[in-house]
């Protein structure tokens, strides 16, 4: 295993750049997750580190060699595509046997290797199968098993488990955590599904319009999200976002916008960037778990704001509600139990409090994150 | 009208109909098939007939069908006219034009299917431009270049413009069938440790082989049975055997038995051999249709 540098990589298709000069290490056993939209150059990334793609400028390092322009087959990494690619006219046994076969191990050698793996991934009983004869599931476990089966020093995986059914994709991502920690593997994953990365990576990279927003541990990334666009990326469902503008009134401090106003504490808020800015050129933003849902009794005594319900989504054991407030619909995710008192119809009153601690506050222009409530500068400590 | 009655009606109805389908099965169509099919083989039946017959019975009004076999219009043919020789040179030419034209034109087409650069569908309409004029269009121009260059009357003269002329036909046909095989399997194989070309060779390859063997079996049909630049382009020393059998009828009057052996001569080396690789031929050109289930 190995670690790998990726420096100032740039890549260009024709007039769209793909990649924007990224850096970032990954290190030796480490799981990184490159997470972003479609088209955030996640996955040219990862072909650049594999050598199926050859970078414009930059350059990249497995362990000790610079191997920006070599061919894949010098590299010795490990890969999983996102459709399988099994070689569908071979074998499951000759599948996995391939890169031992190109690296002319004896046939006695093959066998025993093949049979471990198979062990290891479960698949001992498909080796005479064609890939056509497999499941999703199946073919999913050959193709990592390919990659696993020799000394790669760098795994290297592109959303390898997108294309399973919900029920199984949450399977695999224990699998390949477990796997993971097993072999004690390098591994680079591309993804599009912030469960994915959450779940399985030491860290994530997120990428957009082919930059690293930011680079951290799966906590870090969701507690201190360094812009807009990773704190509305990650979190299901998404991070609500409200233009406001800070207001002072004597000692107390608002946030106030379309039909909210919320007093915050002035200790995370003076001195930070935020404090300065002018009319709405704030964003306020709260995630839909820390919007609290209230009786209307307690209206009086918390000071809360008023909303009118737009849809109710029941999920079991909680429930989201789309929620008018101004123009705009927030949605908050509360305890379905914990909120009886609603009446769900469309249009009737809800009444909200936003967490106070969980309040964040990004510049409506450039996206960065300006200042953010106690919970999450106390993680900060932590993490 | 009481619901019963509707009921009772709609039984009534349905059924008898159901019965006709499955009585009458479709004997109409296998009469058609049967009158098609007999249409289109008996002037080649009586071909066949008529070269195992002898001069004389060959000749007679109305033609026998029952009569003692007889190979003197084979032996004439290899006797006086050569038709071994001819035979050889068709196969020399056919063959060779095919194996150089399936393999230069797979690389092509892999290249069209692969690759991105600038002027591509450009240089595939123009490959494929090269087989839009008819070749009698082209003959004159065809025998100066062939005479500078001192190429009349060679094999190997035919067999460079035989392979010319199928390029484009093979590279348009493979190009189709290398685009369905996924680029991810050639980049799966390379990370595995593979070369471009062991890639190529061990995983592209073997899934096309249908659709290569079905190209050189069209190639290797329309060789055989090319006729006009032969006629023009080919002398004592490399006629093939379309242009040779033409030779029969303009000599004096058509001997009808020598004709038919000719044809004979023509047209059963290439069914044998379509015979013995039919499987390949309909699993490559049914391969598209096959692909669509995996994965």
């Amino acid at each position: 295993m190995a670690e790998v540098v990726v420096k100032d990589l740039f890549k260009r298709f024709g007039t769209v750049v793909a990649v924007n000069h990224i850096n970032f290490e990954v290190r030796d056993r480490e799981f990184v997750v490159l997470l972003g939209p479609s088209g955030c150059g996640k996955t040219t990334t990862l072909r650049m580190i594999a050598g199926l793609e050859i970078p414009d400028e930059g350059r990249i390092k497995i362990g000790e060699r610079d191997v920006t322009y070599l061919d894949p087959k010098d590299r010795n990494v490990g890969m999983v595509f996102e459709r399988y690619a099994l070689y569908p006219h071979l074998s499951v046994f000759e599948n996995l046997a391939y890169p031992l076969r190109v690296r002319k191990w004896h046939l006695a050698e093959i066998k025993k290797r093949v049979n471990e793996v198979a062990e290891v991934l479960k698949i001992g009983e498909l080796v005479e199968r064609r890939p056509s004869q497999l499941s999703g599931g199946q073919m999913q476990r050959v193709a990592i098993g390919r990659a696993i089966i020799r000394e790669a020093s760098v795994f290297l995986m592109d959303e390898p488990i997108s294309h399973l059914d919900a029920k199984l994709r949450s399977h695999m991502r224990g699998e390949l955590k477990r796997l993971q920690r097993e072999i004690q593997s390098t591994t680079v994953y591309v993804s599009h599904d912030q469960i994915e990365a959450m779940s399985m990576a030491d860290r994530i990279a997120v990428l957009n319009f082919g930059e690293i927003q930011q680079f951290d541990p799966p906590e870090r990334i969701f507690n201190l999200p360094s812009n807009r666009f990773v704190a509305n990326f990650v979190g299901e469902p998404s991070m609500n976002f409200l233009l406001c503008s800070i207001r002072q009134d004597g000692k107390n401090v608002y946030v106030e916008g379309d039909g909210f106003r919320v007093a915050i504490e002035e200790s995370w808020i003076k001195g930070s960037k935020a404090w300065e800015k002018g009319e709405d050129s704030l964003t306020l933003g709260i995630r839909p778990e820390h919007i609290l849902l209230h009786p209307e009794e307690k209206r009086k005594e918390k000071n809360l704001i008023g909303g009118k319900i737009y849809v109710v989504e029941p999920l079991g054991t909680e429930s989201i509600y789309d929620i008018e407030v101004g123009s705009k619909v927030v949605r908050a995710r509360a305890i379905t139990s914990q909120t009886r008192f609603l009446n769900s119809q469309m249009g009737h009153p809800a009444w909200l409090e936003f967490d106070p601690d969980r309040m964040y506050l990004f510049d409506s222009k450039t996206e960065e994150t300006l200042a953010q409530a106690r919970f999450a500068i106390m993680e900060e400590g932590t993490v | 009208m009481n619901p019963g009655m509707t009921h009772g009606m709609k039984q009534g109805a349905s059924s008898p109909a159901i019965g006709i389908a499955k009585k009458e099965s479709n004997w109409w169509v296998y009469l058609i098939l049967g009158m098609v099919s007999f249409i289109n083989t008996m002037p080649f039946l009586w071909l066949v007939l008529t070269a195992f017959k002898d001069r004389l019975t060959a000749f007679t009004v109305p033609p026998t069908w029952i009569f003692k076999p007889s190979i003197e219009s084979f032996k004439v043919l290899i006797a006086f006219r050569r038709m071994h020789v001819f035979l050889f040179n068709s196969a020399i030419i056919a063959v060779s034009a095919t194996v150089l034209s399936v393999s230069i034109g797979m690389f092509a087409a892999y290249a069209l299917a692969r690759f991105r650069f600038t002027g591509k569908d450009d240089l595939a309409f123009w490959i494929l431009s090269n087989r839009m004029l008819p070749p009698v269009a082209v003959i004159l121009p065809m025998f100066m270049i062939f005479q500078s260059l001192k190429l009349l009357d060679t094999h190997i003269g035919l067999i460079i413009l035989y392979t010319g002329m199928q390029l484009p036909f093979v590279v348009w046909m493979l190009r189709g069938y290398f685009e369905d095989i996924p680029r991810q399997l050639e980049e799966a194989a390379m990370v595995d440790g593979d070369s471009w070309f062991g890639a190529f060779r061990k995983v592209t390859l073997p899934l096309v082989a249908p659709a290569i063997a079905a190209t050189a079996i069209f190639v290797l049909i329309l060789s055989w049975n090319e006729y006009a630049f032969a006629l023009f382009l080919t002398g004592p020393n490399s006629k093939t055997l379309p242009p040779s059998v033409v030779t029969f009828m303009v000599e004096r009057s058509v001997e009808w038995n020598q004709l038919g052996a000719a044809c004979v001569f023509i047209a059963f080396p290439i069914l044998i051999f379509v015979l013995l690789v039919q499987k390949h031929f309909i699993r490559g050109l049914t391969m598209g249709m096959m692909r669509e289930r995996k994965q």
